[in-house]
C-alpha cells in the first residue's frame, strides 16, 4: 500500500519549472528520504503533499484522497513540519500544544493526556510549563515535532528537520523518527545531511532541477547506477591512499589484498562519505534553476 | 471558543503592550478632560450657572468621544495590523493552515482578539466618560450611545485592518498599509466630497451637486451622527464640527439621484427628534463601513486558503 503517489506532479511558476513531472511513490510504514540541493524542488513538493500547493498538472494522491479535493481529509491523516521554525514565542510549550489539539478539534479532556504523552516522546516533559522563547533550538525543533504528532497522523512530512541542529541533537532527531516509524507512521523526510538519511531511509528520492533522479532503496540505487565508494587506508610509515570500490565484497577483498597479499601495515581503513553521499555525488550535477 | 481568539488574547495580556497602550489611553482622556474643564471654568466665577455646566457637560462628553474615537482610530492598524502578516513573518502560518481551522476561523478570532481589547479601553474608559454624566451635560442614553457606536466602529475597522493584513507579507508593509488605509477611511470622504463640489460650483451655475452621502461614510460622520442627541450641540470638537459640516452638505444638495441624501435629523427642522424622517445619516455611515468590511473580510478569506496557486 501507498501513503503517496505522484503521477507526472508539475508545480510551475510563470517560466519557472520547480517541479518537473515528478512520478513518486512513498509506500506506507516507510521512511522515505527526499534528497536533492537547495531548489530541486523538495520543499515544493511537500506543501503540494501538504496541502498548501495546487499543483500546476499531474495526480497526487495523499493517504487515499487527492489534497486539493478534500484538504481536510488529508489534514487529518497528515502531520507537517516546515523547514522554517515558526513558534509563538509567548506561549507556555503546554499552551503551544494545546492550541494545535484545539486547532484539530480535539476535545478538552483529552488535552492532558495528550500533552503528557506527545512531551514524554520528544523527550520535553520537563519544559512543560516553560515559556517557548527560553527553548533551546533543537527543544523547539521536537516542540514542532509533538505539534505535527498532536492529532496522531498516520504520514509525517518533515521539510529538513535536522537542519541547524547540533550533532547530538540529530542523532536523538533520528531516534525519534526511528520510534516514530516503529510505531507505524509513514514517514516523508529531506535533509542535506545525507549520512542521516542513509542511516534511518528506507527508501529515498534523488531530486534536482524539479526532476526526480532516482527513487528506492539506497543499496538498489547504488547496485543499479554501478555506485562507487572510496575508502581511505593509512599505513604505519604514515601514509594514506584512497581506493574505488564498488560493493562491501570488493571493499573486503581490498583490505585482504593489502594486508595478506601485500603485506602492509595497515593502521586505518575508512570509507570516507556514506554510500548514499556518494550516489548523489554521482548522479547530480549541480544544477541550480 | 476559537482557538486563535483564546492564543491571542493570552499572547496579548503577556506582553507589556496592552497595559502600555491601556495607560496611554486613559492619560488622554483624562487630559482631555482636564483641558475642556479648564477652558470652560477659567472665568473665575464661583456661582453655579446651570446652563452652562450642562453645556461644559455636553463639550466634555463629545470631546472624550472624539479622543476616544482618534485613539481607537491609531491604536487599531498598531494593535491588528500584524495579525496574519505577523504569523507570516513569524513563520507560523504555514502550520496554522495545515490544521482543521478554516480561513475564516482564523481572521475572526484575530478580529475578536482586537475587539476584545477595545472593548477593554473603551470600558475603562467609563469613568471618565461619567463626569459629563455627573455635570449633566448628557443622558444616560447619551453615554450608552457612544460607547455603542465606538464599539461598532471599533468593530468594523478591525475587520478591516486585520483583512488588510492578510495581503502583507511583513508586518511593516502591513501597518504602513493600514495607517493609509484608517487616514483614508477618514480623509477619503471630505476630500472627495469638497473636491467635487469645487469642481461642480467652478464650471456650472448650479451650486453645491456634490453627493452629501459621501461625507456620512467616515468613521467620525458616523459617532458624529448618532450621538447627536436631541438637540444638535453646536460646540467646537472635532464631533460637533463634522454634524456642522453634515448640515451644511445637506443644505448644499437639490434633488438629482446624484446628491441624494436621505432625509435625518439635518434636514430643515432638526431639533425635534419626532419629526426625524427617513433613513438617518449615521445609517449610511454604516452601511458603507460594514460593505467595506465585508468585501475585504471576503478577499482576505480567499487569501488564506489552501491549497494555493502560490505559496502566500
Amino acid at each position: 500500500m501507498s501513503a503517496i503517489v505522484a503521477t507526472q506532479l508539475t508545480k510551475r511558476y510563470g517560466s519557472l519549472i520547480a517541479v518537473n513531472q515528478l512520478d513518486l511513490v512513498v509506500p506506507a510504514g516507510s521512511i522515505f528520504g527526499l534528497i536533492g540541493p537547495n531548489g530541486a524542488g523538495k520543499s515544493t513538493t511537500f506543501a503540494m503533499v501538504a496541502t498548501l500547493l495546487r499543483p500546476t498538472s499531474g495526480g497526487l494522491d495523499v493517504m487515499g484522497a487527492d489534497p486539493c479535493k478534500k484538504p481536510r481529509t488529508v489534514r487529518r491523516r497528515m502531520g507537517y513540519m516546515p523547514d522554517v521554525l515558526g513558534v509563538y514565542d509567548n506561549l507556555r510549550v503546554d499552551e503551544y500544544l494545546e492550541f494545535f489539539a484545539a486547532n484539530y478539534g480535539i476535545a478538552r479532556s483529552e488535552w492532558t493526556a495528550l500533552i503528557d504523552g506527545l512531551l514524554e516522546l520528544v523527550d520535553l516533559g520537563v519544559k512543560r510549563t516553560a515559556m517557548v522563547n527560553s527553548l533551546s533550538r533543537g527543544m523547539k525543533q521536537r516542540l514542532s515535532l509533538a505539534r505535527a504528532l498532536v492529532h496522531d497522523p498516520e504520514l509525517l512530512i518533515l521539510d529538513e528537520p535536522a537542519s541547524g541542529l547540533d550533532p547530538r541533537a540529530r542523532v536523538e532527531l533520528r531516534e525519534l523518527l526511528k520510534a516514530l516509524n516503529a510505531m507505524g507512521k509513514t514517514i516523508l523526510v529531506s535533509s542535506h545531511i545525507l549520512a542521516e538519511l542513509e542511516e534511518m531511509c528506507s527508501d529515498v528520492a534523488i531530486m534536482e532541477a524539479g526532476k526526480l533522479l532516482a527513487a528506492g532503496p539506497p543499496r538498489e540505487i547504488l547496485e543499479k547506477l554501478g555506485g562507487a565508494k572510496t575508502v581511505r587506508v593509512r599505513f604505519a610509515n604514515d601514509t594514506s591512499e584512497t581506493f574505488t570500490v564498488s560493493d562491501d565484497l570488493e571493499q573486503a577483498a581490498l583490505l585482504t589484498r593489502l594486508v595478506v597479499d601485500d603485506r602492509r601495515d595497515v593502521v586505518e581503513f575508512v570509507e570516507e562519505g556514506g554510500g548514499l553521499e556518494q550516489l548523489f555525488l554521482a548522479i547530480t550535477e549541480g544544477i541550480v534553476q | 471558543m476559537n482557538p486563535v481568539l483564546g492564543r491571542e488574547v493570552r499572547e496579548r495580556m503577556r506582553t507589556p503592550r496592552a497595559f502600555v497602550a491601556l495607560t496611554i489611553f486613559l492619560l488622554f482622556l483624562v487630559l482631555t478632560v482636564y483641558v475642556v474643564y479648564q477652558g470652560n471654568t477659567s472665568s473665575g466665577s464661583f456661582q453655579v450657572d446651570l446652563a452652562r455646566q450642562t453645556r461644559l457637560g455636553r463639550d466634555l462628553y463629545e470631546w472624550v468621544l472624539s479622543i476616544m474615537l482618534i485613539l481607537i482610530l491609531f491604536f487599531i492598524p498598531g494593535l491588528s495590523a500584524g495579525a496574519v502578516a505577523g504569523e507570516r513573518e513569524r513563520q507560523t502560518l504555514l502550520p496554522l493552515q495545515v490544521t482543521l481551522l478554516r480561513p475564516h476561523n482564523v481572521l475572526i478570532g484575530k478580529i475578536l482578539a482586537a475587539i476584545a481589547f477595545l472593548t477593554l479601553l473603551i470600558v475603562a474608559s467609563i469613568p471618565v466618560m461619567v463626569v459629563a454624566y455627573l455635570l449633566g451635560g448628557i443622558q444616560l442614553i447619551d453615554g450608552v450611545k457612544g460607547i455603542a457606536v465606538l464599539l461598532l466602529v471599533s468593530i468594523l475597522v478591525a475587520t478591516m485592518v486585520v483583512s488588510i493584513s492578510a495581503f502583507a507579507k511583513r508586518v511593516q508593509t502591513a501597518t504602513l498599509l493600514s495607517y493609509t488605509f484608517v487616514a483614508m477611511l477618514v480623509l477619503f470622504g471630505p476630500i472627495l466630497y469638497y473636491t467635487m463640489q469645487i469642481v461642480d460650483t467652478s464650471s456650472g451655475t448650479d451650486r453645491g451637486n456634490a453627493p452629501a452621502f459621501i461625507l456620512a461614510v467616515s468613521p467620525l460622520s458616523l459617532v458624529a451622527d448618532a450621538t447627536a442627541g436631541e438637540n444638535v450641540y453646536v460646540g467646537s470638537n472635532p464631533l460637533s464640527a463634522t454634524r456642522q459640516a453634515l448640515v451644511a452638505a445637506k443644505g448644499m444638495t437639490n434633488n438629482s439621484w446624484f446628491s441624494w441624501f436621505p432625509k435625518d435629523d439635518f434636514s430643515g427642522d432638526f431639533g425635534n427628534r419626532g419629526q426625524r424622517i427617513g433613513f438617518p445619516g449615521w445609517g449610511i455611515g454604516l452601511l458603507g463601513l460594514a460593505v467595506l468590511a465585508i468585501v475585504l473580510f471576503l478577499l482576505a478569506q480567499r487569501r488564506l486558503r489552501t491549497p494555493a496557486e502560490t505559496e502566500r
